[in-house]
């Protein structure tokens, strides 16, 4: 059995002050393997965190059913409550007037763990957030990055089989997000699912085994973070300044060279779309002297641009 | 039951550490008992002082029901607190009588600063003959406030523009609940509706507990403010049960 099943999910938004409908989920179908982090990758406004308060119980689903280790989201929405834990970004889910530790057993309380495991698995977890020091200060003394990893705690609290992780590295520096990042293995070791919803390749790529890609409300694939990044690195993008325009020709000639353009510095920007296209042209610039050279990788909504165009309904 | 415990906890914690905002109401018990008293210490109405006194509690009890006890779930929701408060399996309403009575029992110490501004600004010692009378009416008054409370609570989430109202809402409901004037001073058409309102059974029996006088009916007449309390926790559970279902319906559950 998976642990999340989510199928043909729609959710539509009602237009406000005339204005129109907005789909935020379209037909979404998704199996999530027990045991496994799975990550949920895509731009802002994809439809991650539309697809997480669904799952959540939070927001009804316009159609289509999904259910938490055999629980429907709708019907049973209090067994699936016993059985989820949920990890906001940013500033979402915590009272700032109260202590880390009494946050913590607030919300032990509302998921119904008796007094004494809730004490003890409070201070448990604030020692494995590493906030063990400040757990008896008020949480508006926080950096972000303190309440990120307590928002983690809260989501642990209940001890739940199944953990959604919306954005949860918004707001942390790059160590504390190293060690989110272990501390997720850690948490698929003890064979919790998770779903990670994140923007950024590279969270995805060192902690899931599979990754959908969302946006528009569509899932245009599932794959697994390798053939990601192999889609990354085949769209790679080389920006240059000097270039005469017999080799822009040659390099715009070359197989695997999608367009060469005017860059809005003035530059010029080709875009590659095949393996190993990238070095070939890097080469052709070095031998001919140019010295001002610049690779970057696309943005995901540019990779997703690209699959769809490649691809169409396909995907 | 740990529910609700915990709510009343953590809200008990949260208030104590956000005083000024939380029981800014309380702040103008001392000046409305200044008011009530002076006049009718100055118009040599000595006996009207259980009115004076009393006026100024019934006022903060009810503020804090509408002000603050009615604002908890705006807050959570604007603070993205509400959906994880909703994704527990806690009943939502629980969590909200917890935290909405912990309030409703703060509004109680308006009757220590009342009593005291009589006793410090104008020398005047208000006796209470009845003290458990006084005791009961005033955790009575902290349910049925409680039930209110969740009513208005429920009623201010569903749209914003219900909270146009909350300023003006209150005075009909000083008059009906007759904390100054007496009820029986109101046209007779109107008094019938000042007995559904707790704050009305409160005023009385409050200024009964501070005269001399034997009293009747007690037992029945908390049993009143109970029973209008309940049917408030009711009335409240039912209406945030059928608003959260909408909102999660609509999607507005977060604001923020």
């Amino acid at each position: 059995m998976a642990a999340v099943e989510v199928e043909r999910v729609t959710r539509v938004y009602k237009g406000r002050h005339g204005s129109p409908d907005v789909r935020a989920l379209d037909g979404i179908d998704l199996a999530i393997e027990e045991g496994a982090v799975h990550g949920l990758l895509g731009p802002n406004g994809a439809g991650k965190t539309t697809l997480v308060k669904v799952l959540s119980t939070v927001l009804l689903p316009t159609s289509g059913t999904a259910r938490i280790l055999g629980h429907d989201v709708v019907r049973e929405t209090d067994r699936v409550r016993r059985l989820i834990g949920i990890v906001f970004g940013g500033d979402r889910g915590l009272y700032f007037g109260l202590t880390g530790r009494q946050n913590l057993l607030y919300w032990a309380a509302l998921y119904g763990v008796p007094g004494q495991l809730a004490r003890r698995r409070a201070a448990e977890l604030l020692e494995r957030v590493g906030l063990q020091e400040r757990a008896n200060a008020r949480v508006e003394t926080y950096s972000r990055g303190m309440k990120q990893r307590l928002h983690l705690a809260r989501g642990l609290i209940a001890d739940a089989r199944v953990l959604f992780l919306d954005e949860p590295t918004t707001g942390m520096d790059p160590i504390a997000g190293r060690d989110f990042r272990a501390l997720v293995v850690e948490l698929r070791k003890e064979g919790r699912t998770i779903l990670l919803t994140t923007h950024d390749m590279a969270e995805a790529e060192s902690v899931c085994v599979r990754v959908a890609l969302i946006d528009h409300g569509r899932l245009l694939a599932v794959e697994s973070p390798r053939t990601l990044a192999t889609w990354l690195s085949r769209y790679e993008r080389i920006d240059v300044e000097g270039v005469r325009e017999p080799l822009l020709k040659r390099i715009r000639s070359l197989p695997g060279v999608g367009g060469v353009s005017a860059s809005s510095d003035g530059g010029i920007r080709i875009d590659i779309s095949a393996d190993g296209t990238a070095a070939v042209v890097l080469k052709m610039l070095v031998e001919a002297g140019v010295t001002s050279i610049r690779t970057s990788m696309p943005s995901l909504e540019e990779v997703y641009v690209q699959l769809i165009g490649d691809r169409g309904l396909m995907i | 039951m740990r529910v609700l415990v915990a709510a009343a906890r953590a809200q008990f914690q949260m208030t104590v550490r956000n005083l000024g905002s939380d029981l800014f109401n309380l702040v103008t018990v001392p000046f409305f008992a200044v008011v009530f008293i002076a006049i009718v210490k100055q118009s040599g109405r000595s006996s009207l002082i259980a009115y004076a006194v009393m006026a100024p509690v019934m006022i903060a009890l009810w503020q804090m029901a509408i002000f603050v006890a009615g604002e908890l779930i705006n807050r959570d929701r604007w603070g993205g607190l509400l959906e994880a408060v909703i994704a527990t399996p806690a009943p939502f309403a629980l969590v909200m009588v917890g935290r909405i009575g912990t309030i409703c029992a703060f509004g109680l110490v308006g009757f220590a600063e009342s009593w005291l501004v009589a006793q410090i600004v104008f020398g005047v010692t208000v006796p209470i003959p009845h003290p458990e009378v006084l005791l009961a009416t005033l955790v009575c008054a902290a349910f049925a406030c409680t039930g209110t409370a969740l009513v208005f609570s429920a009623l201010f989430s569903l749209r914003e523009s219900a909270r146009v109202f909350q300023n003006s809402i209150s005075y009909p409901f000083y008059l009906l609940g007759g904390i100054l004037v007496p009820v029986s001073y109101l046209p007779w058409w109107l008094q019938p509706a000042s007995r559904v309102i707790f704050l009305s059974w409160t005023a009385e029996l409050l200024r009964d507990s501070l005269r001399p006088a034997p009293l009747v009916a007690v037992p029945q007449r908390l049993a009143v403010v109970l029973l209008l309390g309940f049917t408030g926790l009711l009335v409240g559970w039912f209406l945030l049960h059928r608003i959260i279902d909408r909102l999660r319906h609509e999607g507005t559950i977060g604001l923020a």
